[in-house]
């Protein structure tokens, strides 16, 4: 009976997951603001970000000093700061390159966990049982 | 990273360091400038110089204000603060120092100026120790930068002489 119980869980939180998915494959054309970006696009995000920042931070700086003028650095790095909004904030396509596959809730109801599972249940209705 | 507000948070947060560090480098880059100002400060006139009914010393002199002051500016200074005092030593204060004048000086374009006036503030003294008495006149700067650290500088000029008797 728990294991049963435990397997309807599974399978619930799967076709949860799956449908999140889905519905993330068909939004991906677009931008999305509400669905999270895929790994390797966060990691690429952050770096894009520090790269863009650092590369105007310099810029200003030797523009600015050279000009002798300060607005003139401030002016060049609040446009590198617009810009690196522009393409770190929203979630582009190219941030999701990589997207995670997940198995088919058909395929893991044909392929079972293994082992762990009569363990938990001894616990679990051992438990119960108290 | 993986949400819009995390991203629009971690732009936000990392952006504003990097500009502290540009205003850290701004503020530092100021020690690469070495001024050379210099100025003249000439007494034209003792006006007058009267015992107030209290009993304190009080003169009246109008004052020959020339400096360059261009040197000071760099492109991290907002603006600087000048200002002309009388410093002399009474038994009661080893240093007395008057305020005489004072002036801002917006940009680098107005820092070579001269100028004849009255002293602005009045020069009293407390007691009535100034007849006959020997003054500096020292012109003060407060460099006020952008950025950083303020600098404060000035130069003094010597050898000035009031009159022995009330006038």
């Amino acid at each position: 009976m728990t294991v049963d119980d435990e397997s309807i869980d599974l399978k619930a939180g799967l076709t949860l997951v799956h449908t999140v998915e889905a519905h993330s494959r068909t939004k991906q054309i677009g931008l999305s603001y509400t669905l999270p970006m895929d790994w390797q696009g966060q990691k690429q995000a952050e770096l894009l970000m520090q790269i863009i920042l650092g590369v105007f931070a310099v810029a200003a700086f030797v523009v600015g000093y050279s000009m002798g003028s300060f607005q003139t650095m401030l002016l060049i790095y609040a446009g590198g700061v617009g810009l690196t909004t522009l393409f770190i904030v929203p979630n582009w396509p190219f941030f999701n390159r990589h997207p995670l596959n997940w198995l088919d809730p058909v395929e893991v109801e044909r392929h079972p966990k293994p082992k762990p599972q009569p363990l938990t249940s001894k616990k679990k209705s051992s438990s119960k049982h108290k | 990273m993986h949400s819009f507000l995390y991203r629009a948070n971690a732009v936000l947060t990392f952006s504003v360091m990097v500009l502290a560090a540009l205003c850290a480098m701004a503020s530092f880059s100021d020690y690469l400038n070495v001024p050379s100002p210099n100025a003249y400060l000439k007494v034209v006139n003792i006006n007058w110089l009267q015992k107030q009914p209290n009993g304190n010393d009080e003169v009246s002199l109008k004052l020959d204000i020339s400096a360059d002051l261009q040197s000071l500016f760099t492109w991290n200074t907002k603006q600087v603060f000048v200002f002309v005092a009388a410093e002399y030593a009474t038994s009661q204060n080893a240093l007395n120092q008057v305020s005489l004048w004072d002036g801002i000086i917006p940009s680098r374009e107005h820092a070579k100026f001269t100028i004849q006036t009255n002293n602005k503030y009045r020069f009293i003294d407390q007691g009535s120790n100034l007849r006959g008495k020997d003054f500096n006149l020292t012109l003060h700067w407060h460099v006020m930068p952008k950025t950083g650290k303020m600098f404060v500088d000035k130069i003094v000029i010597t050898g000035y002489r009031l009159p022995e008797t009330y006038i």
